[in-house]
């Protein structure tokens, strides 16, 4: 199915721009994918500090036995889209990249994938995780449909983040964000303040950012002007030591909200 | 001696296209060409900006690396120059920015508090796409003559290329991956900044000079230090999922 650009993009931000949990917006965006990109499964995961991935939500064909053929041997379309930083596509499965990740196509192969695409999800530039596709014809990915999974690797960095803040409340804060507007996330000025509160509390990027988006929300100012505060040396945002310890070691961080 | 204009327009494009059929960094090139057009072409400042897989502009070049100079490219998300010559395809002139206020009242209010009166922006072309957007700040009302901007649009055509080069077909959906990786490595290079900017006390310019120097000592990419910087922010490196590269480079920069 090959839908306009369009209806991609409107059913793809759409599909970020609800209520509710992380896992359940992260399973809108997946179900969006399938829709609208013509695919049979899609999953989102985030990498974990043990090296290790976490699944936050996965549909179709994509099974926990396909995810743990990456986990277990520690490569497969996701991984590289993380390592890399960059867009993984192996558009045949069974053909010219069947030797990429033996452990996974050979999981793919039982699941009827054909083709399988990951793009990195990134915070500050950082990758976090990967949103992955997966479809049961082999093929490149053109036109909407490969506009639109990059829209959606974009738009899962939202989820993503509102899962750590779910999880780390205490820590962060927990305001509730325009989903479906990723502008913020993507700024010269939010990327260089991140950097700095990242050096500053010696703080993963993504947990920088809910601070930043925190402070925000608590001051009733945008994320960009806080940004500026903090480059300009006007502010510092606090080590304050609410549940802080907490984040010394990422290993398994966001486990509470069900796993696999 | 003092280099001839013509010599200097020649020695600009042949360093750069050296760059594009050697060995070149994306986002170092597209810094050194934003520096060329400030110079060749008399203008303040310049920028270039890049279009997602949305059509969101995002920012890959710039004369100043300080974030309130980057401020006025951002804007131009919303509204501006920049943002028209990407959707029209076609080069935006202003020779006086205050006859603009109601077109873009958000952009030319930012504009005129920075000290800039004209603007010109350039699409950056590829066969039928437009992947972005040149954008030329002067300080003085006036046009660019039309040696100029066809001088300014050679040079976004170099863009253009550097950014699209590792691909072997030129229609948007082989170029699409290429774009989104530059903007991303842009990404990590801007958080790198603040990393050093904090560490070191240092400005903005500062870091990113600090950042492509070492990138060229160490003949690497500008993303690469910069990821390594990041995972490497004291006083506890963070970096999901794993350690970053035994491989030559900097335990902290500079």
């Amino acid at each position: 199915m090959a839908e306009g650009w369009d209806v991609v993009r409107d059913g793809l931000t759409a599909a970020v721009g609800g209520s509710g949990t992380a896992r359940a917006v992260a399973k809108q965006l997946c179900l969006a994918c399938v829709d609208l990109l013509g695919m049979q499964g899609a999953g989102l995961w985030l990498v974990t500090g043990d090296s290790t991935g976490h699944s936050l939500s996965r549909c179709g064909v994509v099974t926990a036995s396909l995810e743990w053929s990456q986990f277990s041997a520690g490569k497969g379309p996701c991984w590289e889209a993380v390592e890399t930083a960059s867009f993984v596509t192996a558009p045949d499965l069974t053909g010219a990249d069947s030797a990429r990740w033996p452990a996974f196509t050979a999981a793919a192969a039982a699941g009827g994938v054909r083709a399988v695409f990951a793009m990195p999800v990134t915070v500050a530039g950082v990758p976090m995780g990967a949103l992955y596709l997966c479809r049961s014809r082999p093929g490149r990915l053109t036109g909407p449909a490969q506009s639109g999974a990059f829209l959606a690797g974009e738009l899962a960095a939202l989820p993503l983040l509102d899962l750590i803040a779910e999880t780390r409340s205490v820590a962060v804060g927990s305001p509730p964000s325009t989903r479906s507007d990723i502008g913020w996330l993507t700024r010269s000025e939010v990327y260089q303040a991140v950097g700095m509160i990242t050096a500053q509390l010696g703080v993963h990027p993504a947990e920088a950012m809910l601070r930043l988006r925190g402070h925000a929300f608590a001051h009733d100012l945008t994320v960009s002007q806080v940004a500026f505060q903090i480059i300009e040396r006007q502010l510092q945002l606090d080590d304050d030591g609410t549940g802080t310890d907490g984040w010394h070691d990422l290993d398994g961080w966001p486990e509470s909200g069900g796993g696999l | 001696m003092i280099k001839s204009r013509e010599q200097d327009i020649i020695d600009s494009f042949s360093s750069l296209t050296d760059r594009v059929v050697g060995n070149m960094d994306v986002l170092e090139l597209t810094a050194e060409l934003a520096q060329d057009c400030a110079r060749l072409l008399d203008v303040a400042a310049a920028g270039l900006l890049l279009a997602d897989a949305g059509g969101v502009l995002h920012l890959l070049a710039a004369t100043s690396e300080e974030a309130r100079n980057l401020e006025l490219f951002m804007l131009q998300r919303d509204e501006g120059p920049c943002l028209d010559c990407y959707h029209t395809g076609e080069a935006v002139n202003v020779a006086d920015l205050s006859t603009q206020t109601a077109r873009w009242p958000r952009f030319t209010a930012a504009a005129a508090d920075q000290g800039f009166a004209s603007v010109h922006a350039i699409p950056m072309l590829l066969r039928g796409d437009t992947l972005g957007a040149l954008g030329l700040f002067g300080t003085t009302p006036g046009a660019l003559g039309e040696t100029d901007l066809a001088l300014a649009q050679g040079l976004a055509h170099v863009a253009s290329i550097a950014i699209v080069q590792s691909t072997t077909r030129a229609d948007r959906d082989e170029v699409l991956p290429a774009l989104q990786a530059a903007i991303t490595s842009r990404a990590v290079v801007e958080t790198a900044k603040g990393v050093l900017a904090h560490i070191h006390g240092i400005t903005m310019q500062e870091a990113f000079t600090a950042l492509r120097d070492t990138a060229r000592k160490y003949n690497r990419q500008l993303a690469d230090i910069a990821r390594e910087v990041i995972a490497n922010a004291p006083p506890t490196s963070r970096q999901l999922g794993k350690s970053s590269p035994a491989s030559p480079g900097p335990k902290n920069v500079p």
